[in-house]
């Protein structure tokens, strides 16, 4: 669905990707995670069509994004961390709105409104940055576009609706729809995401399903010292040393994203070589 | 679905364009209005000899459609601007031509069709108010016993109470439009303070083009000889009137007077176009 090689990006001084190779599918959502400044919006920009590489090849569904044509702009998504709606009412702009995309499904539009508690009388402006976001939300899933790119989605999202937005996300996704996620709240993708990337420093440094995760890592609360001393990660708690450990018993545990993010970043080597091996 | 220009996009685009802004733009004309009447309210309490004389319609509809005219493009595509303003305006699925065609439609033929009757709307009556007040007064020119007649109204296509020079080739209705243009340009050029900076830029390419037409040009001619205008040269020695003049041929100066004319506004449509398909952000 998405091919990215070779993609080399910066801002004016500031490098920001280096050969940057990438592979998305359909039928999957995957969870992009990274350190602030790592380029995760740029990414996302550039798989849109919003930023040029400076080098490489981009293709999202057999466009090339830089040209912006209507029928890729018609199937690409992209919720962005910083939003505007006009100041009208939200049925005034749906109405107007919609009208570009021809998979856009309003009953779908509605009963993700209806399950976020959006109120709909009156204009957008009057809403809540949350409200606002939700709206969004709800308007770029009723749009079924095959490929739908977030930025931070549950920023701005108070607890009730995140765990709303996990619910909405998990029922939208289908085998012709690819959505990634960029986030810095790793717990918020908890039980969504069924494959994690990580940037850092301008390439994708971890690119594993959940699945492959589960089987290769375990995530365990250990007092044991020599447990410690093999983990790939520690930290401690009062309920013990979380570890992030090589999974030798071959039992599928729920992987920890928060520990397993840091474990990345921090030993990104070790784990992958547990990943190659 | 051709990916260039597509008619019912366009026509969604337009009615989307028009849901969004309409009430700014009904607003900013009510205000355009409200200026022109407060400016005519002032001329009629100022003047009681000839309130609003077609020369005075003359100067304000162009002064008004300059000023309004060039800062309404410069905010045509104002989205560009701001990030978040411009991924929402970037993503919806219409082409660049789309997009720049609907902000022609908008900046330059809705606005000086809206102008105009916004015009008209305050001009007629306030002219009318203005010729009972001098049939009320029953006044003369000053040190004449000569009345003061009535006051027509300004027909915007019959130049004949224009300046000479823009008598016979509508000179300001075309540089106005040529302008606008290149405001347009600008709000896209530019992702702040655009009206600003095109009026700068603007500047400096004028210093620059007298520059050169008085210098540049000057410097290549023999001795005796200066620019008369942009298509004559005239040698007049020490007399005021020139002695000797020498011109383009009557249809390359006709051919160049009609470039002048229909040229400039296409050009810089087709950079902003180029400049829409470039823009990141």
């Amino acid at each position: 669905m998405v091919s990215i090689q070779d993609l080399s990006f910066s801002y004016k001084r500031k490098s920001v990707f280096k050969g940057l190779d990438l592979n998305l599918q359909a039928g999957h959502i995957y969870g992009l995670l990274g350190r602030n400044g790592t380029g995760k919006s740029t990414l996302l920009r550039n798989i849109a069509g919003f930023l040029f590489p400076q080098s490489g090849r981009i293709d999202a569904l057999g466009f090339d994004p830089r040209h912006r044509q209507p029928a890729f702009l018609q199937q690409v998504f992209l919720l962005p961390e910083e939003f505007y709606l006009p100041p009208i009412s939200i049925t005034r702009w749906v109405e107007h709105a919609a009208r570009f995309y021809s998979l856009f499904d309003m009953d779908q539009f509605y009963k993700y409104t209806t399950g976020f508690d959006i109120p709909m009388q009156g204009g957008m402006q009057e809403m809540s940055y949350g409200q606002q976001k939700k709206l969004l939300i709800s308007f770029a899933l009723a749009v079924n576009s095959p490929l739908l790119l977030m930025d931070e989605p549950t920023n701005g999202l108070d607890i009730l609706s995140k765990s709303q937005f996990r619910k909405i996300i998990a029922g939208a996704v289908d085998e012709k729809k690819c959505i990634l996620i960029s986030t810095h709240q790793v717990k918020d993708l908890e039980n969504l995401i069924d494959r994690i990337l990580v940037i850092e420093e301008g390439r994708i440094l971890f690119d594993q399903g959940m699945d492959s995760i589960a089987q290769r890592l375990s995530f365990t609360l250990s007092f044991d010292p020599e447990e410690t001393a093999r983990a790939f990660y520690s930290e401690t708690s009062l309920k013990g040393n979380a570890l992030v450990l090589p999974n030798t018993e071959g039992e599928d545990g729920r992987p920890d994203l928060e520990m397993l993010y840091k474990a990345i970043i921090l030993a990104g080597e070790k784990i992958n070589q547990q990943f190659e091996s | 679905m051709n990916q260039t220009f597509s008619f019912p996009r366009w026509q969604m685009l337009v009615a989307s364009h028009w849901a969004e802004h309409r009430k700014r733009y009904l607003l900013a004309l009510m205000a355009v209005g409200g200026l022109l009447a407060g400016w005519y309210s002032f001329l009629l309490l100022i003047d009681h000899f000839g309130p609003l004389n077609l020369f005075i319609q003359y100067a304000t509809y162009y002064c008004g459609l300059f000023l309004v005219g060039c800062f309404h493009a410069s905010t045509v595509f104002s989205e560009l601007g701001s990030k978040s303003r411009a991924i929402q305006y970037l993503s919806i699925p219409a082409s660049h031509l789309e997009k720049l065609l609907c902000g022609i439609l908008f900046g330059v033929v809705f606005f000086f069709i809206a102008f105009t009757i916004v015009f008209y709307i305050v001009d007629i009556p306030m002219v009318s108010l203005a010729n009972r007040i001098i049939a009320g007064e029953k006044q003369h020119w000053p040190n004449t016993f000569q009345s003061i007649g009535i006051v027509g109204v300004l027909d915007i296509w019959n130049n004949q109470w224009a300046p000479i020079l823009d008598r016979k080739y509508h000179f300001f209705l075309f540089a106005y439009f040529a302008i606008q243009s290149a405001f347009l340009l600008g709000s896209v050029y530019f992702a702040r303070w655009s009206f600003i900076k095109t009026v700068v830029a603007l500047l400096l390419f004028w210093v620059i083009f007298i520059l050169y037409v008085q210098k540049g040009i000057a410097e290549h001619l023999p001795n005796g000889w200066h620019p008369h205008d942009l298509v004559r040269w005239a040698n007049n020695s020490d007399n005021m009137l020139p002695a000797s003049m020498v011109a383009l041929p009557n249809p390359m100066e006709r051919i160049l007077i009609f470039l002048m004319q229909y040229s400039i506004p296409p050009i810089f449509w087709i950079i902003t176009y180029f400049r829409l398909k470039e823009k990141e952000v």
